[in-house]
């Protein structure tokens, strides 16, 4: 391949224009080092640059110069003509340029004369070489200086001054160009050398000029150069040479290139990056090339983990500079190249690869060697690099890949090893991005093979595992050091002080400060070595990373742990950062609340962390039992750790609880589920707001009402039911703790708790039908949506809907003329056993709630079989809610009865109220509780009397042979006698009454319930005809303080004897 | 003369050089002129002169003081004229030898780069006396350092500047002895072992037309140089014999191997090769035939060998190697490749014949026959080594004796390949090879083709 080449750069007469002659040259060594590549990249960026250049200047100084190197071109043996001076010119030529004298005529030569000379010798005189081109700096310089300061004088000077040396620039090049055509192994490397040298050594001393941009500015300066025809030319020279030499030695060009970017840093940065666009391939390939070579021959003696960049060589340096600078546009072939470099320096060694040359780097095994610490090396020392490839080269890290790397570094001694192990894990610990990745890659590595679990990858070679994991660990001992040696010496206080100092910077950690969720994940799946390297990162992490990290972690931890063994890690995390941060739990639990809040949780996670929290106090609770048996026992010390954290929770979570309260109403019943699963084993806080305490009371028993719906829905059988179920019983658990929290919990709850079973959404649970005003049930809530009511409609039925009640006119609505009677709506009985259970658990509720309050103060159950008392006020409040429910208009009303007469002046309320109870069957049981918390049916007389005298009036009326005939009338009669016998109310002698009803004719009932009413008329029902009876722990009513009830036992009697034959077993519960 | 040191010192660079200069063209003159025998240039002078006009720094705390290369070609110009404008070649050549002598201490390398360029440049501008000097240190130095200097010449002129080979060209009028001189070392340097080492053509072209003008070139150093003992170890061949035959014989076989390297390069400049080559060889052996009466001019017919026995045993491995070489490379031999060999093969034979026959070639048929033992079969060689069928005895020579030495173990131990071992021409023939069998101007009694 190598005399092809030459044999292309030999004088051939068929070729273009000089520019076309080494377009094609780029083309062809290009096409031919590498073929992949776009051939014509090169030469149409170098192309484009050279136009930009030419079209700054007038058109008639382009054509001179572009003609001049035609010239000579056409004519190769032009250069015949001043070879015909004599050994006696020469010698005077000589003595001319020596001292600038014209030697015949004995005159100054002017600057181009003299440049004309030295352009004469250099054709002819070999040795007047060096001193030639030493000369032509100078005159390269001067040209220069005058077109800056044409510029800087906006061409006020006249332009002649410019153009005399521009000629001679045109001749130097021309010559030049013509000798590096002509014999390019010979002038190549020389005039590379001098054109860079030049050009560094100009645009350095320039730099400071008006005119010039800054160094920074690498557009404009490279404007400015390329209108320059000294520098341009130059620029075209070298980019010749290199055309040239790239075929040969192009070490060499690229040498000069580096050392001199070295030297004229800042200033020198725009030919390299002209000629790094014209060429990016060659030059990134070969700039990385020279630097391996030069990093092999200094060797790896002062090649340490950390090297400042001052001390290392500095050819390094300048490597680094350099492809830092094309990185702004050729950051892809930079990467490319990186990695092919770091590809090939792994591939078997082939003893003849046809595709690299012999001069490449491939063809060494020491370099071979050295490539991948001085990868290391390069991106140890530029971020920028280190960037670029370390995104990719994770992904190259093939299994087969890692198997080569290797063999490779097994040749390599210990020390070095050690030291590149080294470089390595300080790379990963300095990377900005991409550390996930590398992460998951060791750890992917790293994590040995399993039967049980597959990784992504399959297992690699146990040597290359073994080093992953060592270089894991060095990693992890690595982060250690530099996030405890970080905040030594500023102590980081107490939780969230943040410590003055700006703390050092770990780019690997601040990376991963926002994967901790993914890292959490992983860590969570508890597969083998694995999830220890990622808990222990996670807690260097969390301490890097300070409160807001460390809580961050804990709570995705609590977020996404799904089984104890899980949730043991969270615990672990704690228990490590809580030496060293104070308050993480409460932080932690404020997190996932204000994670709540915003919603960004899932509803999975959000059950899940619901649940865990609910375990952490559960556990809590558990350990407190189990302390309490063995106090001694054994691994109490490392539970302590965990019981501490939980009772942490527990305050924690008790302090947020309103928080939590939202959401026993989530739409997901697994979400509410759980949080009822929370909130019942959380430990109440010692002080609430009203506010707060209203709503969660609000939210708990609306959540219970959906319970009990839930469980409906569920059926009978299957997990669901099994799960409602529960979720009932942990709902009844919640709202009995939190009636017991205090007084005013308790009298929401229980009041929310009356008003929601009444409630129209809820009354079908216990088997209640929806009434409307009237107490009538509307026929369907769907055919009178709210929404469809207009106001016209409304006024169109104005006689109708105004409410005459309170007054002595009633109008009762019983249907249009001609079309009969309303129909009344067959009530769809629900499933009567469900409403049976329905009713049961609220009454356990209510009577749970009732009974456990605390306002009867220490009460412990001396007797469990036994159930504790209604406690009276409750029941009061039972009986207020119900009155305001069932009655709105005798709230608050007289609590005395009036004589029966006068029934009739409230005969619509009291149909509402017999409505209500016909419609309610909840209402009855409720009752019941209400008179077992005596003397609270008190304050339920008006509802008992309107009951009443609508069942008198019933009674009246009936025409039926038996009591038996109207069954709701004649089990409301019942149950209204008795409870208000259970109040006491009614003397047991009256409250017995009952017992007898369903034997009598409706007559018959009317009387004895007549007798009650006139009791309970002669006795009022006041609450304070009570005392409380410290022995029995409730208020009783002595009976004997009240009047004679003999007169109204009269009637009872008399019907009993009229019924003797029916009635006689009952006679003994009418003794007085 | 050293006392002057403390007064260049402050000088700048140039001009502490031209100071010195000064002092030592004085200083010699006196020398010359006291009459002291030998003349010698004291240490302390040739001190100075490396450290203000070679600049090699005398201890490492003195900073190092360079020229500019416009200092550098002042310094050259100076010299040039200095040279020039000295009459007495005596001085002359004292002082060129005080600047440019090597010492075998590192000042040697800038020595070499100044003196390439004074001669480089002496050449351009024709400055006779000093490519006298320079000839006279191409005998004296080492082969190395002489073929250094010729490379710079040949990039010079027939590479690196386009155009400038006519001046090296005059340097045959200018001076035949440097002329001679350059010849020899050119055909060392390039023993075309490899591409690197093949003579460009235009030197190429140069070297034929000096020989064809005027064949006597070649032994002008050897006509010119006292017969003394005093040749220095290691220096270049009193003549350019050697090395030209060796470019003739291994000329078919090397421009084969390039032409078909390139094969698409310029077609034209292969049989200008050969056909260059043809008349170099004719010239060298035309140059042959000049020998006899020379030698017996001078009385050393038979006992000095211009051509050595090892050179011609290396040259005759070398092309057996190239022969194998070429029919491995062509499995098929082609006819070009046989032609090609067959044509070196013939141009050992006529070489070795008319050098035997000339004297400058000492040794019998069997060592010969041995030499060439592994060459490949060829009509004229086997002639030339079976020799003719009689003996006729003359008075010149010593008798047809064989030592039973050498008949039993004739050559083998000899260094098969060793092209730059010390040459030295010896005087005094070589106790193992003591006669030379053949008469010039015998008449062969088989001539092929007649």
């Amino acid at each position: 391949m190598l005399p092809v080449l030459t044999a292309k750069e030999v004088p051939t007469s068929g070729c273009g224009p000089p520019y076309g002659c080494i377009c094609s040259e780029f083309h062809e060594t290009n096409t031919q080092k590498a073929p992949d590549k776009p051939p014509a990249r090169g030469p149409e960026t170098y192309g484009r640059v050279r136009c930009a250049g030419l079209v700054l200047k007038d058109s008639a100084m382009s054509v001179v110069f572009d003609g001049s190197p035609l010239k000579a071109m056409q004519s190769p043996h032009s250069h015949t003509a001043p070879a015909a001076l004599s050994a006696q010119e020469l010698s005077q030529e000589i003595k001319s340029f020596i001292s600038g004298v014209d030697a015949v005529q004995g005159r100054k030569l002017s600057v181009r004369e003299h440049a004309r000379c030295a352009v004469r010798l250099l054709r002819s005189v070999p040795a007047c070489r060096g001193a030639v081109l030493e000369h032509l700096r100078g005159v390269y310089d001067e040209h220069v200086s005058t077109f800056l300061h044409n510029l800087e004088t906006e061409g006020n000077a006249s332009s002649g001054a410019t153009s005399n040396l521009e000629d001679i620039i045109q001749e130097v090049h021309g010559v030049l160009s013509e000798f590096i055509r002509l014999n390019p192994r010979a002038w190549a490397p020389l005039v590379s050398t001098w054109a860079v040298d030049l050009l560094g050594q100009l645009s350095s001393k320039h730099a400071g000029r008006r005119v010039a941009p800054h160094s920074s500015s690498l557009n404009e300066l490279l404007q400015l150069w390329m209108s320059c025809a000294a520098t341009r030319s130059l620029m075209e020279a070298y980019s010749q040479c290199l055309a040239a030499m790239l075929a040969w030695c192009p070490d060499a060009c690229v040498d000069a290139l580096l050392d001199t970017s070295v030297k004229h840093s800042p200033h020198f940065d725009w030919v390299v990056a002209h000629i790094g666009s014209a060429f990016p391939g060659t030059i990134i390939s070969r700039v990385l090339a020279c630097g391996l070579k030069d990093f092999c021959s200094h060797g790896a003696k002062d090649q340490g983990p950390l090297v400042e960049k001052g001390s290392r060589v500095p050819k390094i340096g300048s490597v680094v500079g350099i492809l830092g600078h094309l990185a702004v546009h050729h950051s892809d072939s930079i990467r490319k190249e990186l990695l092919r470099m770091f590809q090939e320096s792994l591939a078997p060694s082939t003893p003849l690869s046809p595709s690299s040359s012999s001069t490449s780097w491939e063809a060494s095994p020491q370099l071979r060697r050295a490539a991948v610490p001085f990868l290391l090396q390069l991106a140890a020392m530029s971020p920028n690099l280190f960037g670029a490839v370390s995104s990719e080269l994770v992904e190259l890290l093939r299994p087969a890949v890692l198997l080569q790397l290797q063999a490779l570094l097994q040749g390599l001694p210990r020390e070095e090893l050690d030291n590149m192990l080294g470089l390595a894990v300080h790379l990963i610990s300095q990377s900005p991005t991409g550390g996930a990745r590398v992460l998951r890659f060791l750890a992917d590595t790293a994590t040995p093979a399993s039967v049980i679990i597959s990784g992504p990858t399959p297992s690699p070679h146990e040597g290359v595992r073994e080093g992953c994991d060592r270089l894991l660990q060095m990693l992890l001992l690595h982060l250690h050091k530099l996030v405890f040696n970080r905040s030594e010496g500023s102590d980081v206080g107490p939780f969230g002080s943040a410590s003055s100092q700006p703390q050092r910077v770990i780019p690997f950690l601040e990376e991963l400060r926002s994967h901790v969720a993914p890292l959490c994940a992983e860590t969570l799946r508890l597969e083998r070595k694995r999830h220890l390297w990622l808990h222990q990162l996670l807690c260097l992490l969390s301490v890097y990373g300070g409160p807001s990290v460390a809580t961050e972690t804990l709570c995705q931890l609590l977020t996404q742990a799904r089984n104890p063994e899980e949730l043991a890690l969270a615990w672990q995390l704690h228990a490590t950062l809580s030496s060293c941060m104070v308050g993480l739990v409460p932080a932690a639990v404020a997190h996932c609340v204000a994670q709540i809040h915003t919603h960004t949780l899932g509803r999975r996670q959000l059950r899940q962390l619901l649940l865990n929290l609910a375990a952490a106090l559960q556990s809590q609770e558990e350990e407190k039992k189990a302390a309490a048996g063995a106090a001694g026992a054994a691994g109490a010390a490392g539970a302590g750790a965990q019981s501490s954290m939980a009772a942490q929770i527990g305050s924690a979570v008790s302090v947020h609880l309103h928080d939590f309260g939202p959401l026993l109403l989530h739409g997901d019943p697994a979400v509410s589920h759980a949080a009822v699963r929370l909130l019942s084993c959380s430990p109440l806080p010692r002080t609430a707001s009203p506010a707060h305490l209203l709503l969660l009371s609000r939210a708990a028993v609306t959540h219970f009402f959906l319970t009990l719906r839930r469980r409906g829905e569920a059926g009978k059988t299957g997990r669901d039911a099994g799960q409602s179920g529960e979720a009932v019983s942990c709902s009844v658990l919640l709202l009995t703790r939190f009636a017991a929290y205090s007084a005013l919990t308790l009298k929401a709850i229980i009041q929310q708790l009356v008003e929601g079973a009444l409630h129209k959404g809820n009354a079908e649970l216990f088997g209640g039908q929806i009434a409307d005003m009237s107490g009538a049930p509307v026929a369907s809530p769907s055919v009178s949506p709210d929404l469809g009511a207009s106001l016209l409609d409304i006024n169109c039925r104005f006689g109708t809907t105004v409410n005459f009640s309170g007054s002595v006119w009633s109008v009762f609505h019983a249907g249009v003329i001609g079309k009969g009677l309303k129909a009344r709506t067959a009530a769809n009985l629900p499933d009567p056993s469900g409403v049976i259970q329905n009713i049961q658990t609220l009454l356990a509720v209510i009577v749970q709630c009732c009974s456990s309050s605390s306002l009867n103060g220490s009460q412990s159950p001396s007797d469990p079989e036994e159930p504790p008392p209604i406690n009276a006020e409750a029941a009061k409040v039972i009986a207020v809610t119900l009155v305001e429910n069932v009655c709105p208009d005798v709230a608050n009303g007289e609590l005395s009865w009036p004589p029966e007469e006068h029934a009739r002046t409230t005969v619509e309320r009291d149909i509402h109220i017999r409505r209500c109870f016909e419609a309610h069957p909840v209402l009855f049981p409720l009752l019941q509780v209400v008179a077992a918390g005596r003397p609270a049916l008190c304050y339920c007389s008006a509802v008992l009397r309107g009951l009443l005298a609508t069942l008198l009036s019933h009674w009246e009326g009936s025409r039926e042979a038996l009591s038996t005939d109207s069954p709701w009338h004649l089990q409301a009669s019942c149950l209204l006698v008795s409870c208000m016998g259970e109040g006491q109310l009614l003397p047991p002698v009256l409250a017995n009454v009952h017992e007898a009803f369903a034997h009598l004719t409706p007559f018959e009932v009317r009387l004895l319930l007549l007798a009650v009413w006139e009791y309970v008329r002669g006795n009022g029902p006041l609450p304070q005809k009570f005392v409380f009876s410290s022995d029995k722990g409730m208020f009783c009513r002595d009976f004997s303080r009240d009047g004679d009830v003999s007169r109204y036992v009269a009637p009872i009697h008399s019907v009993l004897h009229k019924n003797i034959d029916t009635l006689g077993h009952l006679c003994w519960r009418f003794q007085l | 003369m050293g006392d002057i040191r403390q007064s260049l010192l402050p000088r700048d660079v140039l001009s502490a050089a031209k100071e010195l200069l000064y002092h030592l063209d004085i200083y010699i003159c006196n020398m010359v002129q006291s009459g002291r025998q030998p003349p010698q240039v004291d240490s302390k002078t040739l001190d100075l002169i490396e450290e203000f006009i070679l600049h090699t720094p005398k201890d490492r705390n003195a900073p190092v003081r360079r020229m500019s290369a416009l200092q550098e070609l002042q310094l050259l110009e100076i010299m040039c004229s200095c040279f020039q404008e000295q009459s007495r070649d005596t001085v002359r050549q004292l002082m060129f030898s005080a600047l440019f002598n090597l010492q075998g201490n590192q000042a040697d390398e800038s020595r070499m780069a100044l003196l390439s360029k004074l001669v480089s440049m002496a050449v351009a501008v024709g400055r006779v006396p000093i490519l006298e000097c320079a000839a006279t240190w191409l005998q004296r130095t080492h082969r190395v350092y002489c073929v250094r200097l010729a490379q710079v010449l040949v990039d010079d002129y027939c590479s690196m500047v386009p155009g400038s080979g006519p001046t090296l060209h005059n340097i045959h009028s200018a001076s035949p002895r440097f002329c001679c001189q350059f010849i020899t070392a050119v055909t060392t340097l390039y023993d075309l072992t490899s591409d690197e080492l093949t003579p460009p053509m235009e030197l190429l072209q140069m070297i034929v037309s000096w020989i064809q003008d005027d064949p006597r070139l070649v032994l002008i150093t050897f006509l010119n140089s006292p017969l003394s003992g005093s040749q220095p170890i290691s220096s270049l061949d009193v003549t350019p014999l050697g090395g030209l035959i060796r470019w003739c014989i291994k000329a078919p076989l090397a421009y084969r191997r390039d032409k078909k390297q390139t094969n698409n390069g310029s077609s034209d400049g292969e049989p200008d090769a050969a056909r260059l080559f043809s008349a170099l060889h004719l010239s060298v052996l035309q140059v042959f035939m000049l020998l006899p009466n020379i030698l017996n001019e001078k009385g050393l017919f038979g006992r000095l060998a211009l051509l050595q026995m090892e050179s011609v045993a290396a040259l005759a491995s070398d092309l057996s190697r190239l022969l194998d070489q070429a029919d491995k490379h062509t499995h098929a031999a082609t006819s070009d490749t046989h032609a090609a060999s067959q044509l070196a093969l013939d141009r050992l034979a006529q070489a070795l014949q008319v050098a035997m026959a000339s004297g400058a070639l000492l040794c019998s048929r069997e060592d010969l026959r041995a030499i060439c033992s592994r060459l490949p079969h060829n009509n004229l060689l086997q002639l030339v080594l079976s020799g003719p069928v009689m003996y006729y005895n003359n008075i010149h020579t010593p008798p047809l004796t064989y030592s039973p030495h050498a008949a039993h173990s004739p050559i083998p131990t000899l260094p098969p390949h060793a092209p730059h071992t010390p040459l030295a021409a010896h005087p005094a023939p070589h106790a193992q090879y003591p006669a030379q069998p053949f008469m010039t101007g015998m008449p062969f009694p088989f001539r092929p083709g007649h």
